[in-house]
């Protein structure tokens, strides 16, 4: 909404009060000023009257005119197509500097001294608005030959833009944001009597006539008008391009003028199109479309507009002069835009204002139209008006000023309050002693319980004059589950950072596309995003590699070769239930190059990976799997399992999807979030007596896995074998298609100290099973 | 003995010292020469002798004794020197990595609030109709739909577009008094260089008696908060408009960039949005089936708060696992 300080000092007197002033109280009254721009007219500028003005005897398009500046009549050169005798202008005085930084100095134009320049709007900086120089009329009130235009509050104008919220239909025009500054600065709202002399009028009853089938929810009010020679005043063009808006004729224009000052919803009707043609009473019928609005039909049942939604072009006026229909509605926003969006239909420009609530008081947009009709133009008004209005009564709600405090927390005095509330509208006669009885206009359709009541002495109050207060309460434990969850997560976070990832978080949005191609099942069809933003973004992720992935991609691009990242974030299965991962990547080299690695860092590996997650989630076994999806190297992809449980997958990128994202080798890790370890540690007892260690070398086919070995040994090993683990893998070509594996074993007792032949015999009955079992022995 | 005096003072090794040390004090040495000599002097005269020798005893030996401790310093130093270092090739880079500012950001809030015995509270992305609206006083013809644009799924689900579907899970599921926050991901369907369709939010909410809670607890909560988060910054409040609150009203901090004096990133206000909150109104209270409570409720945007404290300019830097972003927050 864009309101100007000389528009807004029609409805309310600013003397006094600074633009800089006006904003603070916008922002404390919960009109949020989002732009203000101040129109500055350089000195020097001033009204004149062209008092004569002939062509230059050398140029076709240059006119030599006398123009009096007030203090004196002065010779200026004017090149402007419309420049004549008679007419009111702005000059540009010598010794102006203009806002382009142009000086007006004295010159000679083709042979003709010119001692000033008659000014176009956009050059003394206000919107480009008329073509040609400025045409001043008796709109511009208060105007004295060589006065500056500086001086003139309608030139010198702040142009305040604001943020309305939802709720503030009533402030949709200048009144409406006149009448809460009125209850913010306490002074009344001036609102215009209007002169008419309806005795000597034509009754609009001899030309219109208005019929209904049944009531509606709807208040109509009509105007007739024979239009003659309209000319648009310069005041309506000057604001109608402040507030950024046009229309195509002056009769439009005028009544667009109208509802932004006013809120009423105005429109205008060929009067022709409600009649037949050898007809001079024309019919206007109100009834229902098929889908349920209210709309306005000729009597042949031709629709000429839905009301509070938009007009038909066909009844539109579209030349400035013979009959017309002025129609100022109301429809309660409500219903409007209930209706409106259970039936999706294309809406007309004022649609905004009547959904968010326009002026339901319609004489105050068509007084103030009829009022410009009479000034500028010869056009003759009809006497009185035909009207419908639905039955109405105002919200009345009770609250006490206890109620009021409580809310608050802060007693405010029950004659502000009172002044508040009849400053905003609000009929609070019926009050008795510390209860309130307030009716609510109908303009303030927000306002409907105690609530609201409270929050429109909150923010006229201000709330920076209410004290704060700590609130007292009761201690209870309020450690639940999802803080438990919540700090796993944090715990989880803290550790993968301190070991060297960097977390990223990324859209839980990814491409379908891209998704199914690496085999990963999305959402079904009939639980799949609806309306997503792009095309890339256009299902729910049901992993987080594929954002890792783009991630390393991005860290490649700018030049990283050490790439660690983690995310914890929630996927989404085909049936669309959240879970939460937790995936790791390494991708390039371990290090950055350093001194310490003569600047040739070593690349990642798998022994490398295994050990930085094992490092985050703890130790963990891999069980040789193909995951499900395509991303992982055919080879070297694995299934984590901790304490028996299937924790997740681990694996190298598959080298051609390595290739996709030009990344260098890269490692993957992603894990169930829920079934990582979160309980508390329990300590073991650990035996008093020393530990031995042996080491056995097995000569085994290289096709063999540890898997087997380990899985002979788990089966047979005594209580004394504590830990065992390999430590050494030795092949050369001697050994052809076998390689010599070394297993460390660590034994001991709680009972006692290990001596020699117990160690030996542990280690040969598992060198047996494994002879017997797997066919394999010592080198 | 001068002569031995100078050769001390001319030796050039701890190793020399030792030989002259044991030259003069060892067993055969000078000394115990001289001291054997003494047996043929007179009676009278060996204890005049006697001294004389001591004297010269003590005096040889300290001389010894510094020049020993000079060379040793001396030499101790030359192999230190051998082991000298060029300190300034080593300024290693940091191999620790580092959590997201987003995520860092949410957990100081969390902190904060955990710390006055608010409940952390979490749910689902995925919601309904009702939860994310109804129950919220936005029903479908709300104009205040308009400020969040939804996505919705084909089945008429959708992603919710606050965490205030979790507080109504959470006021469903449980009696008053209730006192919460609800940290999560929210989704509005919005892209460009100030939004993305997706952002973290974290919203309070506190439910007590009737007539226990109001406007100004809910002022001293936040403007506490705000200065635990951005340190001492003024706080403003404004009224606003929310479907779920009323009052309602929006916080802004002088901002923090100008100090309140007027720069591009508040648009030359001095001051920036950065919460909203107010009093539960009453019908979201009777979607819940609450009778005779109050309460207040504020919720907040977690990328605005982690670029503003850290000075980021670009949001979606936020989501790309930007290394050259990260590395700044080890």
């Amino acid at each position: 909404m864009i309101v100007t300080r000389s528009w807004l000092n029609e409805w309310i007197d600013l003397e006094g009060i600074t633009t800089k002033d006006l904003c603070k109280t916008f922002n404390s009254i919960g009109l949020e000023v989002d732009k203000l721009q101040s129109y500055d007219i350089p000195k020097k500028i001033v009204f004149g009257k062209v008092l004569e003005c002939e062509k230059h005897p050398d140029a076709d398009k240059l006119n030599v005119c006398k123009v009096d500046i007030g203090t004196s009549i002065r010779q200026i050169v004017c090149g402007a197509s419309n420049v004549r005798e008679g007419l009111n202008v702005v000059v540009a005085t010598i010794g102006a500097v203009m806002p382009t930084g142009l000086a007006i100095k004295p010159v000679k134009l083709r042979g003709i001294e010119s001692e000033g320049m008659i000014c176009s709007a956009s050059e003394i900086g206000l919107p480009d608005f008329m073509d040609g120089i400025i045409e001043l009329d008796e709109s511009v009130r208060k105007v004295r030959l060589g006065d500056e235009v500086k001086g003139h509050s309608l030139f010198s104008d702040d142009l305040i833009e604001i943020e309305l919220t939802a709720n503030r239909g009533d402030c949709l025009s200048i009144r409406g944001v006149a009448r809460d500054l009125s209850a913010a600065y306490n002074r009344p709202l001036k609102d215009a009597v209007v002169n008419t002399n309806e005795d000597k009028r034509v009754g609009i009853g001899r030309i219109l006539n208005l019929s209904h089938d049944k009531n509606y929810h709807v208040n109509l009010r009509y105007k007739a008008v024979d239009l003659k020679n309209l000319t648009l005043p310069f005041i309506v063009k000057l604001r109608l391009s402040q507030i950024e808006e046009t229309r195509d004729s002056d009769i439009l224009s005028l009544m667009l003028y109208s509802t932004h000052s006013s809120g009423v919803i105005l429109r205008a009707y060929k009067h022709s199109f409600f009649k037949k043609e050898d007809e001079t009473i024309a019919k206007i019928d109100l009834a229902e479309c098929e889908k349920g609005f209210a709309c306005i039909y000729s009597t042949d049942k031709k629709k000429a507009s839905m009301v509070g939604i938009i007009q038909e072009d066909v009844s539109l006026v579209d030349v400035d002069e013979g009959i017309i229909l002025i129609e100022a509605s109301y429809i309660p926003p409500e219903i409007i835009s209930r209706q409106m969006q259970e039936s999706k239909i294309k809406s007309g420009p004022l649609y905004y204002k009547t959904s968010r609530g326009s002026e339901p008081e319609l004489n105050r947009g068509l007084d103030c139209c009829m009022q410009m009709l009479e000034i500028n133009s010869a056009s003759d008004i009809y006497g009185g008006v035909i009207e419908l209005c639905d039955k109405y009564e105002n919200v009345v709600i009770s609250i006490t000023k206890d109620e009021i405090d409580e809310i608050i927390g802060y007693s405010i005095d029950k004659v502000e309050i009172t002044k508040i509330l009849k400053n905003l509208g609000f009929d609070t006669s019926k009050s008795q002693g510390d209860s309130f009885v307030i009716s609510v206009p109908r303009y303030r359709h927000d306002i409907k319980n105690k609530q609201d009541i409270v929050e429109e002495i909150v923010r006229l109050v201000g709330i920076d004059n209410i004290p704060s207060k700590p609130f007292e309460f009761q201690e209870e434990n309020r450690l639940g589950d999802d803080y438990f969850w919540y700090k796993k997560r944090k715990t989880y976070r803290y550790k993968a950072a301190d070991i060297g990832f960097f977390e990223s978080i990324h859209f839980v949005f990814d491409e379908k596309k891209i998704l199914n191609s690496y085999g990963f099942e999305t959402l079904v069809e009939q639980k799949d995003l609806l309306n997503p933003i792009v095309n890339t973004l256009d299902t729910l992720r049901p992993t987080l590699l594929t954002g890792m992935l783009k991630a390393a991609s991005l860290n490649v691009k700018n030049g990283y070769s050490c790439i660690k990242l983690f995310e914890v974030g929630s996927v989404f299965d085909k049936e669309r239930n959240e879970s939460v991962k937790m995936t790791m990547l390494a991708s390039g080299t371990q290090t950055a190059d350093s001194l310490a690695n003569s600047g040739k860092p070593v690349k990642v590996d798998f022994g490398y990976f295994v050990q930085k997650v094992t490092d985050i989630i703890g130790e963990f076994d891999l069980v040789e799997t193909k995951t499900t999806h395509q991303l992982s190297h055919t080879y070297q992809s694995a299934t984590v399992i901790q304490s028996g449980v299937v924790v997740g997958e681990l694996f190298r990128l598959h080298p051609s999807v390595q290739n996709d994202y030009d990344l260098d080798i890269t490692y993957l890790c992603e894990l169930d979030f829920e079934k990582l370890p979160c309980s508390l540690k329990i300590a073991k007892e650990s035996s008093k007596y020393q530990a031995s260690q042996r080491d056995l070398s097995v000569i085994m086919p290289k096709s063999m896995k540890y898997a087997q070995v380990k899985s002979v040994i788990d089966e047979v090993k005594t209580d004394e074998i504590v830990s065992f683990k390999p430590v050494d893998i030795y092949s050369d070509e001697k050994l052809a298609d076998e390689m010599s594996l070394t297993i460390r074993f660590t034994l001991q007792r709680d009972d006692k100290t290990l001596q020699e032949e117990d160690i030996t015999s542990s280690i040969n009955n598992i060198l047996d099973a494994l002879q017997s079992k797997l066919q394999i022995g010592l080198r | 003995m001068k002569k031995w005096y100078d050769a001390i003072n001319n030796a050039t090794s701890v190793d020399a010292i030792e030989e002259i040390r044991i030259s003069i004090f060892g067993k055969k040495g000078i000394l115990a020469v001289e001291f054997a000599k003494m047996k043929e002097a007179p009676n009278e005269e060996k204890s005049k002798i006697a001294k004389e020798l001591n004297t010269q005893k003590s005096a040889l030996m300290h001389e010894l004794t510094s020049k020993k401790m000079e060379l040793q310093t001396k030499e101790l130093e030359l192999a230190m020197k051998q082991e000298g270092l060029d300190v300034s090739l080593f300024s290693a880079s940091s191999e620790v990595g580092a959590l997201h500012p987003v995520m860092e950001t949410m957990d100081r809030i969390v902190e904060y609030f955990a710390s006055l015995n608010f409940a952390v509270k979490t749910g689902k992305m995925v919601e309904d109709d009702f939860h994310n609206f109804e129950a919220l006083n936005l029903p479908k013809y709300h104009p205040a739909r308009d400020m969040q644009d939804t996505f919705y799924f084909r089945d008429e689900m959708l992603l919710r577009t606050h965490t205030s579907p979790v507080q109504i899970r959470t006021m469903m599921a449980q009696k008053p008094p209730i006192r919460m926050i609800a940290p999560g991901t929210v989704f509005r369907r919005d892209y460009d260089l100030t939004h993305t369709p997706m952002f973290h939010q974290i919203e309070g909410l506190l439910v007590d008696k009737k007539g226990k809670v109001s406007f100004a607890n809910l002022k001293f909560i936040l403007e506490d908060f705000l200065k635990y988060m951005f340190g001492e910054v003024e706080v403003r409040f404004r009224p606003s408009f929310f479907p779920f609150t009323e009052p309602s009203a929006e916080a802004d901090i002088s901002c923090v960039f100008c100090k309140g004096d007027g720069c591009r990133v508040c648009s030359h206000t001095g001051w920036l949005e950065v919460l909203g909150c107010g009093i539960v109104d009453p019908n979201v209270f009777e979607a819940v089936k609450y009778k005779d409570v109050s309460g207040y409720a504020f919720g907040l945007g977690v990328e605005r708060f982690a670029m503003l404290i850290h000075q980021i300019g670009d949001l979606r830097s936020l989501f790309e696992g930007d290394i050259k972003l990260l590395e700044q927050f080890r």
